[in-house]
């Protein structure tokens, strides 16, 4: 962790601490630091960062390092570290609130693979109503291959078109590639919930 | 025949339609017929909750009142990040009455009442338990040998949810395949993540922790696994071969889902439930074992 979660700011901290706590539904004040969930991450090795550090930066107001660190962002979400924490603290519900704060002001994310990916998921949700693979495996490549190449990162890329092509052409030869597109006919019923979210 | 309301949600219908098929023939043939709800969209599965906290409840709660206005009582949910985020969109709007009619503004089907949200477990498990699967069994899954792969979603969730299993070593799917004759073995990765859509965006870390679940597996002597998720089908089926070559694991498990296993033993065409639609052979250990 960067000195910088050491030094205490009365008002940076309070808003932090106050908005991550109300926006996730989590006491992060009642974290004592055990590291019960550090011992069941997952991802923890190789994000170094666990949940009950992310706890205590927030904790500390460090706003860089929160939003910053690869636990926020390669978390599986899976759920381990909040249903063994015995003051029932969800942190998964924490990297899942980051992720939204950072979306919402437009913060760079750490990783931009794993934002593109969901951000393409519910592109192709709020088109169709429903998921499409393709659909949505396109949008996703396409943004990520001009971001890579932009960057100069050209193995990256053709690395990852090959691996995406083997993998399309393995799920053809077992007819698990669906080439029919699936439409909610209501569509612009879960539009109108797309806008809600929108202006909340 | 019951009815019971049905979500198959978009895997479903796209590259795990086998689940699909096979559900509606094991249900049938248990006296079960799954009406699904009319024009149902996704329920965001990860990605809501990931980007936008109104469209995580919003999306599923659509589907719940499509599947209220069905009129029946239960709905399951085969998929397990579907059935757990309708499951939380439920109890988040019952907690949550603002929350609910600003949504129900938005709907020409209201929420309304509340509908049993089932996961496929909790259908199966009474079933097995009275004796009804072993009744509709032709064929005993003898020398079959799972590791029953749970994943996360089944028994971990974001709010406090009352779990009908053991949270760290659930039962559910061990004690259905052991009605029909198979035998589980006991392992430490039944509940663990196999990165779900991390496959796609952060591969290298996927591929590390299915590494560790096909180590457990094989080690443990099993010959399958099988699972009833199939976000989890999906990684472990089809990503094995590439994991296994990565990590030096030279054995290869077929995926199963419980349903096909149920299937067999009910003396079903493993053509007409898809088992050859997997990416690592599935149906050579069903033939090795004269369970076809």
């Amino acid at each position: 962790m960067s000195s910088s979660a050491l030094k205490y700011e009365a008002a940076t901290s309070t808003s932090l601490l106050t908005e991550v706590s109300k926006r996730s539904g989590q006491n992060l004040q009642a974290c004592y630091q055990c590291r019960r969930c550090a011992a069941g991450c997952p991802v923890g090795e190789e994000t170094g960062v666990t949940p009950d550090r992310l706890i205590r930066m927030i904790v500390l107001g460090d706003r860089e390092e929160a939003f910053n660190n690869l636990l926020v962002w390669k978390c599986v979400a899976c759920y381990t570290c909040g249903t063994r924490c015995p003051n029932n603290i969800q942190t998964a519900r924490i990297t899942e609130t980051l992720k939204q704060m950072a979306k919402k002001s437009h913060a760079k994310p750490l990783i931009p693979r794993i934002a593109d990916f969901h951000s393409a998921f519910m592109t192709s949700t709020r088109h169709l109503g429903r998921f499409n693979e393709i659909e949505a495996l396109t949008i996703y490549e396409t943004k990520t291959a001009i971001k890579e190449l932009s960057q100069g990162k050209m193995k990256a890329v053709i690395d990852e078109m090959i691996g995406q092509a083997r993998l399309a052409l393995d799920m053809m030869k077992k007819k698990r590639l669906h080439l029919g597109v699936d439409k909610v006919k209501a569509r612009s019923e879960v539009q109108a919930l797309f806008a809600k979210a929108k202006g909340r | 025949m019951t009815q019971l309301a049905y979500y198959p949600g978009c895997s479903l219908h796209s590259s795990s339609e086998l689940y699909d098929v096979q559900c509606k023939m094991v249900f049938k043939n248990l006296g079960i017929e799954l009406k699904e709800i009319e024009d149902w969209n996704c329920c965001g599965a990860t990605a809501a909750s990931k980007t936008d906290e109104f469209l995580a409840v919003a999306l599923p709660a659509r589907n719940l009142g499509l599947a209220a206005a069905t009129g029946l009582s239960e709905i399951v949910i085969p998929c397990s990040s579907c059935y757990s985020r309708t499951l939380v969109s439920q109890m988040t709007l019952a907690a949550d009455p603002g929350l609910k009619a600003s949504i129900n503004d938005e709907l020409s089907q209201k929420i309304k009442g509340d509908i049993k949200v089932s996961s496929i477990l909790e259908v199966l498990l009474p079933k097995a338990r009275s004796g009804e699967l072993a009744a509709k069994m032709t064929k005993k899954l003898e020398g079959l040998k799972p590791a029953c792969y749970y994943g996360c979603l089944l028994t971990r969730f974001p709010i406090d949810v009352n779990v009908p299993d053991d949270v760290e070593n659930p039962q559910g799917m061990e004690t259905v395949l052991k009605a029909l004759g198979a035998a589980p073995v006991d392992w430490g990765y039944k509940t663990d993540c196999c990165g779900a859509s991390a496959s796609v965006n952060d591969a290298d870390q996927s591929q590390l922790l299915m590494s560790r679940i096909f180590n457990d597996a094989v080690g443990r002597g099993a010959n399958c696994l099988v699972t009833t998720c199939p976000l989890c089908q999906f990684n472990v089926d089809a990503y094995q071969d590439a994991v296994g070559k990565k990590y030096g694991i030279e054995k290869r498990l077929p995926v199963y889902f419980i349903t096909e296993l149920i299937g067999t033993s009910m003396g079903f065409d493993p053509i007409e439930m898809q088992v050859d639609r997997h990416f690592v052979d599935a149906m050579g250990l069903l033939k090795e074992l004269n369970l076809l």
